[in-house]
């Protein structure tokens, strides 16, 4: 299980091992970013079992008898030893090496699906668990298409009944599917995903196996060019009510599976394939209540841990939503006013330990005031006084300040009341201090909406001056930047009032 | 972390009306004739192109990398760690935009004392900087006004503020001030920069013909530089040539000043500051048209650096 107090105890390290293992983790993260880049992120899970430890101690010499123990197995007749000998030939397999042997094996896997299909439950279990190790294999020479035999039972097995067996069963296959198309291909064919939806059905009050469920899915859907056909069959399954119903966090056993569905409903938006559906199914409304039951959870104080890896699909998800059609259609699920508190309470509790989390907490609000109809959504920002919560965003780099002012922009661009109420809120002299920095982008975006304010009334203009403005201004005309040099001696030309002289010696 | 209106905003009872289509819309647009409109400059060219747009991002954009990567290492089993080494939120630089001056900084107060210090009151003649407007006007007036020097009636007004006395000579006014304003006798009257070296100084003296531009201000070589303080060299970068005073010419002048005029001083003159080019920097000819001549047009090297002489001579 991936309960997150389930992986405390690696924290329990000390000394030497503690930086290796945080060394080990940033190398780590440097391959990630590197595949990403590749568009090759994968990851695959492995289960473990009751009686093992992830890295505990390897049976190395059981790995080295991975033949003869596969030999006991395929000659056994004894049906009782040989789920003992399943086992053994299981714990052989946690060793990597082991995995190529086998597979070297004439008719290894036959003879392993043999068993999964057996009348003994046991050796099903023990079966399933050899090929669930086959299926985390880091060698590339064990890839999903040599276990191809076992899928068309592994997914009849996803509508049966024991929840241990079926878990396994999810695993293995939420571990195949990234592999490559023709794997999914196949999948799709052997009917995953109507089974994925029986699944979640049946066995939805074990969360366990919903997480599984949710894995296999965002596993499926989340790899490449799958917005073909993988994408519109999931939508048309029934899937989506089902996922949506697990969109409240059970504090008893964790935020496993809701995270997982809520990836899969990030994946399902993003790929915009038909997100009205997706928005017709509730979509937007689940997402939206979450987040602002995670909010108050966060202005509680009580931010557990993970509830980012939560925070972060949701979203994703209502982010993109937002696109799928007019806003003004979209309201009635978007009608809570504490949505706004929650997207400014994120980047706030955030900022230091996600930045990027901040960041796009306020995408989502770009979403939500650069529409036609956002007028409501910007009344919204001022009536509950947020915009001095986004003000304070305005120093920080990692692309926030573009993503603020970019928001602050929207709300400008709304009318002449809301460049005053942006005034009010304190507005000016903080694009004074962003004027002066060092990326160009944020000067570029400052000198936008400081257009805009000016333009919409002179008084803000004068307010600008007053807050000894114009000496900002004229120091950006000596930039070797362009954009900002044409904008900033636009603004000085155009939008200041008359008696404004580039005469230094008036300001000190 | 998080301030107490949000917590109340979120943490309110039921009873409050959350619906956000119960609150009082705002009213939309702009006034008639606003300048809006003129984001257009008058070529027809946008300047402002600032457009409120939706973004969609799909599964693989740059902005979800973080995102990505944090929910693969959960997913691998390596986002626990006690001291998890996250990127943080960084704080935005600041950046001196005077052309040349590329310094940058941590603070915005960091960035204001060093614009004030060295790009604010300059003089764009010999490219020093001071403390007030006031001083300025005074430095431009003895130093680089022609017509003022031509005439026979010489007057150094006072430094002090409020303080409106005129003086016929330089030690006339050190006088003064040193006895009404109780300034200390070893105060930078004469605005002297640093210089290490008299010798060379003097040297550059002779050269004084070779300026390379023509400010609006300057004044005549060779027949007025020997009583006045003015020189030529203003678009010559070595700042030194400044620093001769009419003592250093003046025959009258004892040379116990003069060496102690030239005493290289650590910490700042309390007048002036000089700014040192860059040797491959460009003079951005484009803006003396735009701006009156007060307006900085050259570079620095920023206020703690050496701004003494260099002894290679001219600026390249």
């Amino acid at each position: 299980m991936w309960r997150l107090n389930a992986v405390r105890h690696k924290a329990g390290r000390q000394g030497s091992d503690l930086e290796e293992f945080k060394f080990k983790r940033r190398e780590h993260e440097k391959e990630l970013r590197r595949a990403r880049k590749d568009s090759q992120l994968v990851s695959k899970r492995l289960l473990l079992n009751d009686d093992e430890e992830e890295d505990g101690t390897m049976d190395t010499l059981a790995s080295d008898r991975v033949v003869e123990l596969f030999n006991i197995v395929r000659h056994g007749r004894d049906l009782v030893k040989k789920e003992a000998d399943l086992r053994a030939l299981r714990k052989a397999l946690r060793s990597p090496s082991a995995h190529l042997i086998l597979i070297k094996q004439p008719n290894s896997i036959a003879i392993l699906v043999t068993n999964l299909c057996g009348p003994n439950p046991q050796c099903r279990l023990e079966a399933a668990r050899c090929l669930h190790e086959l299926s985390h294999s880091p060698h590339s020479e064990v890839d999903s298409l040599r276990l191809r035999q076992a899928t068309p039972y592994l997914i009849t097995f996803l509508s049966g009944q024991s929840p241990k067996f079926t878990e396994l069963c999810l695993y293995t296959l939420g571990n195949m599917c990234p592999d490559s198309e023709n794997v999914r291909d196949m999948l799709l064919a052997q009917g995953i995903i109507p089974a994925l939806n029986n699944c979640i059905q049946i066995h939805r009050t074990n969360l366990a196996v919903v997480e599984a469920v949710g894995f296999t899915l965002s596993q499926l859907i989340s790899a490449n060019y799958v917005t073909g056909t993988i994408i519109p069959a999931v939508l048309a399954s029934g899937l989506i009510p089902r996922l949506l119903s697990v969109l409240t966090p059970d504090s008893q056993f964790g935020l496993g599976p809701v995270i997982e569905c809520a990836w899969c409903l990030h994946y399902l938006a993003c790929s915009n394939v038909d997100n009205g559906a997706l928005v017709a199914q509730g979509t937007l409304l689940h997402c939206t209540s979450l987040l602002v039951t995670l909010g108050v959870a966060v202005a509680k104080g009580s931010i557990e841990e993970g509830i980012e890896l939560l925070i972060w699909p949701l979203l994703r998800c209502v982010g993109n939503l937002l696109l799928s059609g007019p806003l003004g259609a979209l309201q009635p699920q978007l009608n809570d006013s504490r949505l706004l508190a929650a997207l400014c309470a994120f980047p706030q509790a955030f900022l230091q330990t996600h930045p990027a989390l901040a960041r796009e907490s306020i995408w989502v609000l770009n979403n939500l005031t650069a529409a036609a109809d956002s007028s409501v959504f910007c009344s919204a920002l001022f009536y509950l006084n947020l915009v001095p919560a986004l003000i304070q965003l305005l120093p920080f780099s990692h692309g926030i300040n573009i993503m603020v002012l970019r928001v602050l922009g929207n709300i400008a661009h709304q009318g002449r009341e809301y460049c005053l109420h942006l005034a009010q809120a304190g507005l000016l002299p903080a694009l004074c201090a962003t004027l002066k920095m060092a990326d160009t982008e944020v000067v570029t975006f400052s000198l936008e909406v400081l257009g805009q304010l000016m333009a919409s009334d002179p008084q803000l203009a004068e307010e600008f001056v007053r807050q000894s403005g114009l000496p900002v201004l004229e120091a950006i005309q000596y930039s070797n930047q362009e954009t900002i040099r044409l904008r900033a001696t636009h603004l000085l030309e155009h939008h200041l009032p008359p008696h404004c002289t580039v005469d230094t010696s008036a300001s000190q | 972390m998080l301030q107490p209106e949000l917590i109340q905003l979120l943490t309110a009872s039921d009873l409050v009306d959350l619906r956000i289509d119960a609150i009082p819309k705002l009213q939309v647009g702009f006034r008639p004739g606003c300048f809006f409109s003129s984001s257009r400059s008058q070529d027809g060219e946008a300047k402002l192109t600032f457009i409120p747009q939706q973004i969609l991002l799909n599964k693989d954009h740059e902005l979800f990398e973080d995102g990505d990567i944090h929910r693969h290492l959960y997913l691998q089993n390596l986002s626990t760690c006690p001291a998890y080494d996250s990127p943080t939120a960084r704080q935005c630089e600041f950046r001196c935009y005077i052309s040349g001056c590329s310094q940058v900084f941590s603070t915005v107060e960091d960035y204001e004392h060093h614009y004030n210090t060295l790009h604010r009151h300059v003089c764009s003649s010999c490219q020093r900087s001071l403390p007030s407007a006031r001083l300025l006007d005074i430095h431009i007036q003895e130093w680089h006004d022609s017509l003022f020097s031509i005439l026979a009636e010489r007057q150094d007004m006072c430094l002090v503020e409020g303080c409106g006395s005129k003086f016929r000579t330089r030690d006339q006014r050190k006088d003064h001030m040193i006895k009404i304003h109780k300034y200390p006798s070893d105060f930078m009257f004469d605005k002297v920069k640093r210089i290490k070296n008299i010798k060379i100084a003097k040297k550059n003296m002779l050269q004084k013909g070779t300026s390379m531009e023509v400010s609006m201000s300057v004044s005549e070589p060779e027949g007025v530089c020997e009583v006045l303080s003015d020189q030529p060299e203003e678009e010559e970068y070595m700042e030194i040539n400044h620093s001769l005073e009419p003592g250093i010419l003046d025959p009258a002048s004892n040379p116990i000043n003069t060496v102690e005029l030239s005493t290289d001083h650590d910490t700042a003159p309390i007048l002036s500051v000089t700014i040192q080019p860059t040797t491959n920097q460009q003079r951005p000819q484009h803006n003396r048209e735009r701006h009156s001549y007060r307006v900085p047009r050259t570079v620095c090297f920023g206020q703690g650096s050496v701004q003494g002489f260099r002894g290679h001579g001219r600026r390249i």
